[in-house]
């Protein structure tokens, strides 16, 4: 018979079986994988990744995305000029879901992750009016969707290539596709045991 | 709270949304059981999901392979037919010099799901045969890294937003692989989202652990 205390029961974040916190390293029980428990360095990684994000997010939306040309006339359209254009010509759901996709949902990621952060460090949040377990679990299931600009934009340069009309990616498309990998990385690195609710 | 052994922890699972400790219970054929606190789903109980998996597993792959073979889009423009299909908007991508955004893609839509749909074929193959214990570990660590990062039905919708796009520009067929990628997805869907990898593990531990027993 072992007494443990409930607060000190930890997830796995690979095979998500229960284990018990036993303070600097722990190794899962069933998987053996470590779950990151640095006390010294708990969020610097997480930091980092998402740092790189937000730089990568500003050429991402500075530069055009999509360059189209179109019998000699050549037109470059940035992510926010593209929803703009999309809603001009009426197509107002996919200029919804691009809008969602590409601006709100890297946006949200960002301070989402940057409150987290903050707040697994110094008392913040304390008023317990959103739980930061469910940001999380937000964060993570969006976090994909903003992808869908940039295979948007990969197939329409795939299919759409004469002489006389033509499609290309522009340098935004990989600034953007670095800033989704990073945000996702960034919240892989995260360490969910370290918020504790009623701290 | 007190425990026998640390063993005795697989009998507890952490709610995926809220991290509430839940005892788990046996529950009916069929049914699942939701977190006490915020009411996500935490575990199914499948008395076959081996059958199941394994099923599904092989027409999300024969779907794939249709998927990847057949044009996906073609578009009429000026009198000249375009057709793309999956790698070859992939490699277009590299051949227009886009080279990490074509890296990213080749990972993302064609390499993850094409692995977890091997993994998984050969992860239910293994504990029908009831051996593999060091393997199917392996597999499952391995599937639970893949897993976040395999982003099929994310392509399918960008599929969808490119073709009102395409609309302006000219006549649009539809190709096989369009149906045939959309059948995959929603199998995809079904075995990423709906089979948790912790059923997976119990499912292992009973298969594999209890044999020694008998």
């Amino acid at each position: 018979m072992i007494e443990i205390d409930e607060d000190k029961l930890i997830r796995c974040p690979v095979c998500d079986a229960v284990n018990i916190d036993k303070g600097k390293e722990n190794t899962c029980r069933r998987c053996g994988s470590a779950i990151f428990h640095h006390r010294s360095f708990s969020t610097e990684k997480s930091w980092a990744f998402l740092i790189t994000a937000i730089i990568a997010y500003i050429p991402a939306n500075l530069y055009p995305m999509l360059l189209t040309s179109a019998f000699g006339i050549r037109d470059e359209s940035t992510i926010l000029g593209g929803v703009v254009l999309l809603w001009e010509h009426g197509s107002y759901p996919v200029a919804a879901i691009i809008f969602f996709a590409s601006i709100i949902i890297p946006i949200m990621k960002f301070l989402i992750l940057i409150y987290l952060l903050i707040s697994v460090k110094y008392p913040l949040g304390k008023d317990k009016k959103v739980s930061k377990h469910k940001l999380y679990y937000i964060t993570e299931v969006i976090g994909p969707w903003s992808m869908i600009d940039v295979f948007v934009v990969a197939i329409l340069a795939a299919l759409i290539h004469l002489s006389s009309v033509e499609i290309l990616a522009g340098t935004a498309a990989t600034a953007f596709a670095i800033s989704v990998f990073f945000t996702l990385l960034a919240a892989h690195a995260f360490d969910e045991t370290l918020i504790k609710e009623n701290r | 709270m007190k425990i026998e052994n640390e063993d005795a922890l697989d009998n507890f699972v952490i709610c995926h949304k809220c991290f509430t400790l839940n005892e788990e219970i046996p529950i009916a054929d069929g049914s699942k059981a939701c977190c006490s606190k915020c009411g996500h789903i935490l575990y199914r109980y499948d008395s076959k999901l081996i059958d199941h998996s394994l099923a599904l597993s092989f027409t999300g792959l024969i779907f794939f392979i249709l998927a990847n073979l057949f044009p996906l889009l073609q578009i009429d423009i000026l009198g000249t037919e375009q057709f793309i299909t999956i790698p070859k908007t992939i490699v277009s991508l590299f051949d227009n010099g886009f080279y990490i955004v074509g890296f990213v893609c080749v990972f993302l839509i064609f390499i993850f799901p094409l692995m977890i749909f091997l993994i998984n074929i050969l992860l239910f193959t293994l504990l029908k045969m009831e051996r593999g214990e060091k393997l199917t570990k392996e597999l499952l660590i391995l599937l639970s890294h893949i897993t976040p990062w395999s982003m099929a039905d994310i392509f399918f919708i960008s599929l969808l937003v490119a073709l009102v796009k395409l609309i302006a520009f000219g006549q649009i067929h539809i190709g096989i692989s369009f149906w045939a990628l959309m059948v995959f997805v929603m199998i995809d869907i079904y075995i990423t989202k709906s089979i948790h990898l912790s059923e997976i593990w119990m499912l292992r531990k009973r298969i594999l652990f209890n044999k020694d027993k008998n």
